[in-house]
């Protein structure tokens, strides 16, 4: 059983130690952190070496084709799977951690439209490139691992910049730059710089969140 | 310098953990009182009787709202309150560092 402060003995703070009271502001303070956060570090940890391991499979699925054709149909169930766990993974911890909770820390509907635009526009827009005669590796590899990418990190980084909240600004400039940098490696090597590059942030964020999450209120 | 010097109104376990839930909140962000009793594992009775008297002092605020059968309570830490937390963390800075 944790040791928890008689607050009735203590009620008016007269015998409450200045040590306890450090201790269990910072105690306190992280555990709000912890509970509050909508993003896990436990589930970044996963999503990051789960994109590396499923990203890293179609590389080396690709990379060895001269010419470039397309990942084996084995593997879109996969990345499709992958996607929608960590659809359903992220939203089921986003809103057990913002249960009862108000104000700018929950998406506004606009915002979550602006993103859910942005997705459905950005894969959208692969039917004219297939149309107007975009050779398939572009239309069917190239594009849909590196735009959605950029247009995603880029809207989030809006969103968050306009919510003052420039860890997530940051997480979307990364995803946005992996985007970018996968998009000049060419069909096979943007599997491989989008894992990489979406493992190196989420594990980033996830150490953010921890530094912060520990850091004391006290202490300087 | 005593620890007379600490704001009475905080230097007390149950509303020193009331007031840096709170504060954990962004600048704004209001929590349901289920929610914040939840966290700081009160009863109901209990947590109220801190609330009041940190409301009384303008620390929180608090806003009950009604969607139909439902009525739903929500507190946050106001600006005096985040300045009157921010005043007490330097005061025990220092009472430590004296220590």
């Amino acid at each position: 059983m944790n040791p928890r402060p008689d607050t009735t003995a203590a009620g008016n703070g007269g015998n409450f130690d200045p040590r306890q009271a450090a201790a269990l502001l910072d105690q306190t303070t992280q555990q709000a952190r912890r509970q509050l956060e909508p993003a896990q570090p436990w589930l970044l940890v996963i999503r990051a070496v789960v994109a590396l391991a499923i990203f890293g499979a179609v590389w080396l699925n690709t990379r060895g084709q001269h010419p470039y054709q397309h990942p084996t149909a084995a593997i879109i169930p996969v990345v499709i799977t992958f996607g929608l766990l960590n659809l359903i993974a992220t939203v089921t911890v986003a809103r057990r951690a913002t249960a009862g909770l108000s104000g700018k820390s929950r998406l506004r509907p606009a915002e979550i439209a602006v993103l859910a635009a942005i997705w459905i526009g950005v894969y959208a827009a692969m039917v004219p490139m297939a149309g107007a005669g975009v050779s398939d590796s572009v239309v069917y590899d190239l594009y849909p691992v590196t735009v959605p990418l950029i247009a995603a990190g880029l809207a989030w980084a809006g969103i968050t910049a306009v919510r003052a909240d420039w860890r997530g600004c940051g997480v979307g400039l990364a995803v946005a730059v992996t985007g970018a940098v996968a998009l000049s490696a060419g069909p096979a090597g943007a599997w491989a710089v989008a894992g990489v590059g979406l493992c190196l942030t989420l594990l980033g964020h996830a150490a953010v969140i921890v530094w912060q999450q520990r850091r004391s209120v006290v202490r300087r | 310098m005593t620890t007379g010097e600490l704001d009475p109104l905080i230097h007390v376990p149950t509303r020193l953990k009331i007031v840096a839930t709170l504060a954990a909140l962004p600048d704004g962000d209001t929590l349901s009182f289920t929610r914040l009793q939840d966290m700081i594992g009160l009863t109901p009775g209990n947590l109220i009787i801190h609330l009041r008297k940190l409301e009384n002092a303008d620390y929180i605020s608090s806003k009950k709202t009604s969607n139909g059968t439902v009525s739903i309570t929500t507190v946050a830490l106001t600006g005096y309150g985040r300045a009157a937390l921010d005043s007490y963390t330097q005061a025990l800075r220092d009472l430590l560092g004296g220590l």
